[in-house]
């Protein structure tokens, strides 16, 4: 087969399999604006008018500023404190020769393989003895608990390639521990920590089991918690369930658009690392 | 730089003490509670609680037929998923990878959906099975075939379970495989085909071995994965009809949250879940590290 030809066919190949990747996406936005009798006659074709009304009852019933709220609350803390304490503590046992560090290492590290669903059972029960069950703060502290794992992991990896000849320098000119890490090398991490942030901003975001199991109240529901719900109650409500839908992935794909790059390489990057 | 001792210690605490603590409450000491509550009776609604040993685990691998009916169910998809999982992907890298102008436009669309949350992706697919292909089956009889009962009907939920998986995690997979095909050199490949390789050979004896580091994180990702499929499953089938689709952390679930709140007989089972995912992660770093020396 010539070169051409292998081109021409891998193009088609590629083609079609766009098309069947992205047909779910694209049924349930055009039929997000159509009445339900409209998406049972005809499902695959334009909505011949377009019912705004479906979104707006869908921005209702799932609440949605305050649904975001929540979710955004929660990435917040969580994303927030995992970056902060992991980069401290990363750099610290990464310049730390001795035993101590290189359990407390080996410990962080270890635990990575803990599946979720082996710690759920004694977690719920420690939220609630600590009386964080239920709020959308204390569900990002869990976060925090739950991530610095990782981010340690790939922050002690990176602060081996600066320059000891810093912080040195640094502290000769009269600066403390802290001041030293907060002003020189906490902004030389920042390709890891943009890395860190993005790996950790699509876990938490998009999680579902624990805020399912920390969040008793409707009104501190997460966005994916608030179309859970939604989903259940309204099962036959396409129209709605669709518009929610679309609702609910729209944030996540408007940040895939902006950060494309940074998610890519951020998963290469941590992937390779690990 | 000399440091005291106790200075040492001092600065050591205070970087890594606020990280540890949590880390400590929300997952070590978890991770150890879930061990010790495997030994007991505990159950949700009494407060005392008695050892019984190894009796949960007894239990579980013995007496409990849907237990082991989701851990025979789990290990299938693991295989199926493992397997097509990383043949799609790196099937699609390198088909992707061979394009000039269209590579950032396919890596895009190809990705998007792992964008999307998995529990959102099973409610956007429930639509798909439950309305678009049986109204799609209707219009030709070309397509009737579709008009299956895609989700409940366990040997063909199966299957929608998988290709929902698919649809949503072959992209995280396609983007570590074509980092991994860039760091082939051309002039090999080149040097491959000037001898007379086809480009089946090429693939096979230069690209393949080149990115055997890459297959390993990808295996170790899939097979920890699919190990804890949960969402997927709840979103499509909620694990029905019946018990038919049920994966081993949905039993869990059940046994903790929603059936009989028997936290140590769950708790049990967890470890056994932990226990195999460590013995199949163990076997699997080994056998590609050595992979990886020898190339």
């Amino acid at each position: 087969m010539s070169v051409r030809a292998t081109n021409v066919l891998t193009t088609v190949l590629l083609s079609l399999l766009a098309i069947l990747s992205f047909f779910p996406v694209y049924m349930v936005l055009i039929n997000s604006f159509k009445s339900q009798a409209e998406i049972f006659s005809s499902i695959l074709s334009l909505p011949t008018q377009l019912h705004f009304e479906n979104y707006a009852q869908a921005f209702q019933r799932i609440n949605l500023l305050n649904s975001v709220k929540n979710s955004v609350i929660v990435s917040f803390i969580g994303i927030g404190g995992i970056v902060f304490l992991a980069a401290m503590a990363g750099y610290k046992l990464s310049r730390t020769p001795g035993k101590v560090s290189n359990i407390i290492f080996f410990l962080f590290i270890a635990s990575m393989l803990v599946p979720f669903h082996s710690i759920m059972i004694p977690l719920t029960r420690m939220a609630r003895s600590l009386e964080l069950q239920g709020s959308t703060y204390g569900l990002g502290i869990i976060y925090i608990g739950l991530g610095v794992n990782m981010a340690i992991f790939l922050y002690h990896g990176f602060v081996k390639s600066i320059p000891r000849e810093l912080e040195e320098s640094a502290q000769m000119d009269g600066c403390g521990e802290f001041q030293t890490f907060f002003r020189i090398i906490f902004p030389l991490l920042l390709p890891i920590t943009v890395t860190i942030a993005i790996l950790n901003f699509l876990w938490v975001w998009n999680d579902f089991l624990l805020p399912l199991l920390m969040l008793t109240d409707v009104e501190r529901y997460t966005l994916i918690l608030a179309t859970n719900m939604l989903f259940g109650e309204y099962t036959k409500e396409w129209p709605l369930i669709l518009a929610s839908l679309v609702l609910t992935a729209i944030p996540v794909v408007i940040i895939y658009g902006f950060f494309q790059r940074f998610i890519m390489e951020g998963i290469t990057e941590g992937a390779v690392k690990g | 730089m000399l440091q005291s001792g106790y200075k040492k210690y001092m600065s050591l605490l205070a970087f890594v003490g606020p990280a540890f603590i949590l880390y400590f409450i929300f997952l070590m000491l978890p991770t150890l509670g879930g061990m010790y509550y495997s030994i007991t009776d505990w159950n949700g609604l009494n407060r005392d609680y008695e050892f019984i040993g190894f009796g949960n685990f007894v239990e579980a691998l013995r007496e409990d037929p849907d237990f082991i009916k989701s851990l025979l169910f789990t290990m299938k998809y693991v295989i199926v998923m493992v397997v097509l999982q990383n043949v799609f992907a790196l099937f699609l890298a390198v088909l992707i990878e061979s394009k000039m102008r269209s590579k950032g436009f396919f890596r895009t669309i190809f990705f998007m959906p792992n964008m999307i949350s998995m529990i959102i992706s099973a409610f956007i697919w429930t639509f798909v099975f439950t309305q678009v292909l049986p109204q799609l089956a209707q219009m030709t009889s070309l397509l009737s075939f579709l008009d299956q009962s895609w989700l409940g009907d366990p040997n063909i939920s199966f299957f929608s379970i998988i290709l929902v998986s698919l649809w949503n995690g072959v992209g995280y997979m396609m983007i570590i495989y074509l980092a991994g095909l860039q760091g082939v050199p051309q002039s090999l490949k080149e040097a491959a085909i000037i001898d007379g390789a086809n480009p089946f050979q090429s693939f096979f004896h230069i690209t393949l071995p080149m990115i055997t580091h890459a297959i390993t994180i990808c295996l170790f990702l899939t097979l920890n994965g699919a190990f804890k499929v949960f969402d997927t499953v709840y979103g499509l089938t909620g694990g029905g009809p019946g018990r038919s689709t049920q994966v081993i952390t949905m039993n869990i679930y059940e046994e903790a949250f929603s059936n009989n709140f028997r936290y140590g007989y769950a708790s049990a089972k967890s470890v056994i879940l932990f226990v195999i995912i460590l013995i199949f992660t163990f076997i699997q770093v080994s056998v590609m590290k050595k992979r990886e020396v020898e190339s």
